[in-house]
């Protein structure tokens, strides 16, 4: 009997304990509020803190009440206290559970506090953040009905792809490749400017891109943004519970593969080819090379500086032959920005649409010893070569210009076609390809990099997008990374390989030989 | 297995557990005295000496194990073949950058046009701790202010230097948290860290490669101050003194 009646204390302090702590205290909530979160949400939580005309998404307003992550049902405006406790307590993206992307350029700022707070702070705060809102006591009535998750395959991922091209249901802001590249103006309950997700990019996504998180999404829409609820019956896009399951999986299944940060990978390996190096994007000889990604962030080194960037990786391949070497460079931008363009004016104002453009960074000689010229644009006694496309205007062709420069304002414009740089662009989809090719000598060895097979060769890159209010300063950066002319094996380590190996047989064989012969006496001395 | 065993374990502890990887090149120098340690040991007298070689003597002489033995011969060479294949290939590893943490700072520095003696400087605002703790707590909140306007991106809301931005930039940025960085410091340090960023740096230290700015183009003087005591208070980090 007391037994059972221990057991019944221990069942019953189970069940009420997720509920007591979701209680939180916000007494003692405050105090962390006031030590970690008010830099960003505000004083009155009204996302007003001194970091928010800097961030885009910016900070959220709690006396809104409303929520973009959250797991009651549509109807309900109000959130589950479970809700604000997992954005705290991983961040969005959440940056330390386990499987969880880190925190990266194309994430948000809001980092998961799981690895400093207690639960019990976080259902604090939890309490303080409820308390900003005037729907303090609202208690959520519906919930998400998630009826049976379809879990993904093949035939799931084909009636989702249907489903989300079927009368511009998903492309109508997402695009057809789901790089949130169609044309809409889109903006945030803050009037801030928000951009379609690029689903391609789950590392990008504010609530993971499990399909069981996707799928609320969908259902939920996302308040105080323009992504609907697709389970609106009044709706002609609404999506049934299985339906909802197939797109899941389908947009889950859009996450770039290839096409990833690698942190070890700092090289890219250029690669060998046999005759003319193709200048056409989308020449199957780009297959030959190993590709490579990296992260981009915003100028912040140098006058005027950008805070809010629209991409946040490049990808690059590049060839050479005996005569020249050509870079494909590769990423996302949702927004072919060519000024005077019917499209480009469409979201943006027709003012702040500048051209988009890409920049290669290599030194101008390459370094003898370690040093290498300073990473943004040189240093007196280092310069830089950089290479720029521009997108052109409605007047004026796509441009490629070359520069010289020893720091921000020392820049020399040169000739471009005179060191025998070629350009060629394509846009598809969300996506530039731009193709820059050189001679690998030019006339002035002094002033052009000269590019010798076999050498590790310093590059870096970046990027401007004419839609995002970029221009000038303000434009997206990588640190440096290598340039590397694979030279050619030759017969040599395999002529090694053969004469080590004929060795190593030979002394064995010589060693076994011995021994028989040995034995051999030994018998007949026998 | 002996030195199987220590090989493993100087792997996990260094490359998993303290998450340093351990030079190749210094690995092979352990490994090497490891190895005749072991060696000497088992060949200390002439009598084990013969049980260590007596296999593989046997493997060789003993007409038995012919088969075995065909095979071995077989598989060495090739195993050396490919050793020397892969040693003699052109190397894709980048040239490595050696890099100071933590560089001695100048005697003194120029900054905001004038010349700063590292030596003497503190920080002007630290004394309102103990004289008006309600303007030092001013000071502090002004502080906090300008780091989440500038700082956050690489350095991170709960300074671990792990920003947004933190992924895209090399060397990575400092974690304030870690007891080993700005908690072995003095304000004069991080004042010049600040004020001259990345371009500051003595040459041991790779300037050309970090991405942090030279701050006294962003910020004025008291600002960096305010800022250096915020990261202590938030931190709960003590600054060194020079008594």
């Amino acid at each position: 009997m007391k037994n059972l009646m221990f057991s019944a204390l221990i069942a019953g302090i189970c069940v009420a304990g997720p509920a007591l702590a979701a209680q939180g205290n916000a007494e003692k909530g405050k105090e962390i509020y006031m030590k970690r979160c008010v830099w960003c949400h505000g004083e009155e939580g009204d996302g007003g803190g001194a970091a928010a005309e800097r961030l885009n998404p910016p900070p959220r307003d709690f006396t809104s009440g409303l929520y973009k992550i959250k797991t009651t049902g549509r109807e309900d405006m109000v959130p589950n206290d479970e809700d604000i406790f997992r954005m705290i307590k991983y961040g969005m993206p959440g940056n330390f559970e386990p499987g969880k992307q880190p925190m990266n350029p194309g994430g948000s700022a809001m980092p998961g506090w799981g690895d400093i707070l207690s639960d019990q702070d976080i259902w604090d705060l939890v309490a303080v953040v409820k308390e900003f809102s005037e729907y303090t006591e609202e208690k959520p009535e519906t919930q998400v009905d998630y009826g049976k998750q379809i879990p993904s395959s093949p035939e799931s991922i084909e009636k989702g792809n249907k489903l989300f091209h079927e009368g511009e249901r998903c492309t109508e802001c997402h695009g057809e490749e789901g790089k949130g590249s169609a044309i809409k103006a889109l903006k945030g309950d803050a009037g801030d400017r928000t951009w379609p997700r690029n689903l391609t990019k789950p590392w990008t996504f504010r609530g993971s891109n499990d399909p069981k998180d996707i799928f609320t999404r969908i259902t939920t829409g996302i308040p105080g943004t323009q992504m609907p609820s697709f389970a609106d019956p009044e709706s002609k896009k609404s999506l049934s519970i299985e339906e909802r399951w197939h797109v899941a999986n389908y947009v889950n299944s859009l996450a770039k593969k290839d096409k990833v940060v690698n942190p070890s990978n700092t090289v890219i390996q250029a690669a060998l080819l046999e005759g003319d190096l193709p200048m056409d994007p989308n020449d199957p000889q780009w297959d030959a090379a190993a590709q490579t990604t990296y992260y981009m962030v915003p100028q912040f080194i140098g006058k005027e500086r950008h805070f809010t960037p629209a991409n946040d990786t490049i990808t690059v391949k590049a060839v050479f032959n005996e005569k020249d070497v050509a870079l494909l460079l590769e990423w996302d931008d949702r927004t072919k920005s060519i000024p005077g363009d019917e499209m480009a004016i469409k979201v943006t104002d027709p003012d702040e649409v500048y051209e988009d453009a890409v920049a290669i960074q290599i030194p101008a000689v390459l370094p003898k010893g370690v040093q290498k010229p300073y990473f943004g644009m040189g240093d007196p006694s280092h310069p830089v070569n950089i290479w720029q496309w521009k997108a052109g205007t409605t007047e004026s062709p796509e441009t490629i210009s070359l520069m010289n420069s020893t720091g921000f304002a020392n820049i020399e414009k040169r000739d471009a076609a005179k060191a025998g740089i070629e350009v060629k662009s394509a846009y598809s989809h969300g996506t530039w390809k731009v193709v820059m090719k050189r001679p690998r000598t030019t006339g002035e060895a002094d002033k052009d990099l000269q590019f010798e097979e076999g050498k590790f060769i310093p590059i870096a890159f970046a990027a401007w997008d004419g839609s995002n209010n970029e221009t000038g300063s303000k434009h997206t950066m990588t640190t440096w990374y290598w340039l590397i002319l694979k030279a050619p094996v030759g017969a040599r380590p395999a002529m090694t390989a053969i004469f080590v190996a004929a060795l190593i047989f030979g002394g064995l064989v010589w060693w076994a030989r011995g021994a028989a012969i040995a034995r051999k006496e030994e018998e007949a001395a026998a | 297995m002996v030195i199987a065993f220590v090989y493993a374990a100087f792997v996990i502890t260094f490359d998993h557990i303290l998450g340093a990887l351990i030079p190749k090149s210094l690995l092979t120098m352990y490994m090497f005295f490891v190895v005749s340690g072991v060696f000497m040991v088992f060949t200390f007298d002439e009598e084990k000496t013969k049980e260590l070689v007596a296999p593989i003597k046997a493997l060789v002489e003993d007409p038995s194990k012919k088969m075995i033995r065909n095979l071995v011969f077989v598989i060495i060479p090739l195993g050396a073949a490919y050793l020397t294949y892969q040693s003699q290939l052109p190397s894709l590893e980048p040239p490595t950058e050696a890099r100071a943490q933590h560089p001695a700072p100048p005697s003194t520095m120029k900054a905001f046009g004038k010349r700063f003696n590292l030596m003497t400087l503190e920080n002007p605002l630290r004394k309102l701790q103990t004289e008006d703790p309600e303007a030092f707590k001013a000071h502090v909140k002004a502080g906090g202010e300008i780091y989440i306007q500038n700082c956050q991106y690489c350095h991170g809301d709960k300074l671990d230097g792990e920003g947004p931005f933190a992924p895209g930039v090399n060397p990575l940025p400092v974690n304030f948290q870690d007891v080993t960085t700005i908690a072995q410091l003095t304000e004069s340090y991080l004042f010049w860290r600040i004020a001259t960023g990345g371009p500051g740096l003595p040459k041991e230290a790779t300037p050309w490669i970090s991405a942090m700015p030279v701050w006294q183009n962003f910020l004025t003087e008291e600002e960096i101050w305010q800022v250096i005591l915020f990261l202590f208070d938030y931190t709960g980090h003590k600054p060194r003194s020079w008594e």
